[in-house]
């Protein structure tokens, strides 16, 4: 059999490739893209004529006060509805690399769909303590441990430190009451939309929020609300909503992504109009999608199943020896 | 002296593509990959500001000014935020996808090392 080199030997070097043809290509790179922004227009230099026409065409043609927010849904509305389809694609392609083989009602717990083959596994092998031992912390920093239901439950002023599955007692108290009023600010961020805003910040806040109770409270409190059923359904709804804001403009106006609602007074909630309901859509698309995207990702647990050449080899080397150098 | 804003992102994108041709674990290179896409931001930023100029919104003009006045005044280029902001977007499903990708590289091959994923070398 050929010898293989050793897979879980610590390397002293960091491992490269071809540093000096890499160095080479990069300064070159370097040199050409330096000598070509020395020649671009300037801070002194006019606004070019796209950025003049949507800033006098933002007020008297779409009631709004925010040129951004006129350019992502209006003038550019075409490209912002293939960005948010490339965003759609991206999450499902993400949804569809960390997916389980079998369908599953909740985004973490993937090593769980085979935990009998897994402890038969374990108790057939020689060297199993560590790996038995890790799995428990991973378990109890997941809530499905030992211990009280949720962190909240376990009582103050214990002579030792809270369990690692949610943070301290300080910084949960600090999310209730920023989550709130994180929430009104991602709303505001979308439905004042005649401000600086607008549907992509305030989704990206939104996410932010459900991060932050994921990362304080633990996987367990957040577990009822996200679930792929429900956000896969409302990820799909925001994206037929975007495509039935951009249809409207073709059915009635004549052209894809026109303005086809009636424009309200300046400095209203539906002053855009038609901004206004896109923009509230991406809210929903980028909202749920970026959730899809991470907690597909933070279900991505690793897998139970021994490398492949320890099965070919029997069980002489311990498990933990194949074990990727990171 | 906005230049150097340009030439900070371009030496960004070169330490970031340095970090793609020269590294072998698969983290360092999505790493690297991130790196260049802020170096478009920081471009598309610094293309899009005006020297003197103000943020491009209409609200609150100064007094005795009508915000239909701002719109012909000196404020930065709202076409180039637009692009930053659709590139952002497209930055963090990229890098969701990769980061997917590597994680069931490593699953699969019980390694980082880009150049231990030889299976499907012909």
């Amino acid at each position: 059999m050929r010898q293989r080199p050793e897979r879980g030997a610590l390397v002293e070097r960091e491992p490269t490739h071809r540093r000096g043809v890499g160095a080479l290509v990069v300064l070159a790179l370097g040199v050409v893209l330096g000598l070509t922004v020395w020649h671009l227009p300037r801070e002194h230099a006019p606004l070019s004529r796209v950025a003049r026409e949507a800033l006098v065409v933002a007020l008297p043609g779409w009631h709004t006060l925010e040129p951004v927010n006129e350019v992502v849904y209006g003038t550019r509305g075409f490209d912002t509805f293939g960005e948010t389809f490339l965003l759609l694609a991206a999450v499902v392609g993400i949804g569809l690399i960390a997916r389980t083989r079998e369908q599953r009602g909740e985004f973490l717990g993937e090593e769980l769909a085979a935990a009998r083959e897994q402890h038969a596994e374990l108790a057939s092998s020689d060297d199993a303590g560590p790996e038995v031992r890790a799995r428990a912390a991973e378990a109890g920093e997941q809530g499905r441990g030992r211990g009280p239901a949720t962190p909240d439950a376990e009582p103050l002023g214990r002579a030792w430190p809270e369990r690692s599955r949610a943070m301290t007692v300080v910084v949960r108290a600090g999310v209730r009451v920023l989550a709130p009023l994180l929430t009104i600010c991602g709303c505001y961020l979308f439905a004042w939309g005649y401000s600086p805003g607008g549907g992509f910040p305030g989704g990206a806040v939104l996410v932010g929020i459900v991060l932050l109770a994921y990362v304080s409270l633990g996987y367990r409190r957040v577990q009822r609300v996200i679930r792929p059923a429900p956000v896969e359904v409302a990820e799909l709804l925001g994206a037929l909503l975007v495509v039935a804001v951009e249809l409207g403009g073709l059915i009635f106006k004549g052209s894809f992504s026109a303005s086809f609602l009636p424009l309200g007074q300046v400095q209203t909630i539906p002053s855009g109009g038609v901004l206004q309901a896109f923009s509230a859509s991406e809210v929903i698309e980028v909202a749920t999608g970026l959730t899809l995207a991470i907690f597909g990702l933070l279900g991505m647990a690793h897998d139970w199943a021994p490398p492949a050449e320890h099965r070919d080899e029997g069980s002489s080397r311990a498990p933990e020896e194949g074990r990727a150098p990171s | 002296m906005i230049v150097v804003n340009y030439l900070a992102s371009v030496t960004l994108l070169c330490i970031g593509l340095y970090a793609v041709l020269t590294k072998r674990n698969l983290l360092k290179i999505v790493m690297g990959l991130s790196l260049m896409e802020s170096s478009t931001y920081l471009f598309l930023l610094s293309l899009a500001y005006r020297a003197g100029s103000t943020a491009p919104v209409l609200l609150g003009p100064p007094h005795g000014e009508s915000p239909s006045a701002l719109a012909h005044g000196d404020v930065a280029d709202p076409v180039l935020q637009n692009i930053c902001l659709t590139a952002i977007v497209i930055g963090v499903a990229v890098t969701g996808v990769f980061l997917a990708v590597t994680v069931r590289i490593v699953q699969h091959y019980r390694t980082l090392d880009a150049d231990r994923v030889r299976e499907l070398r012909g």
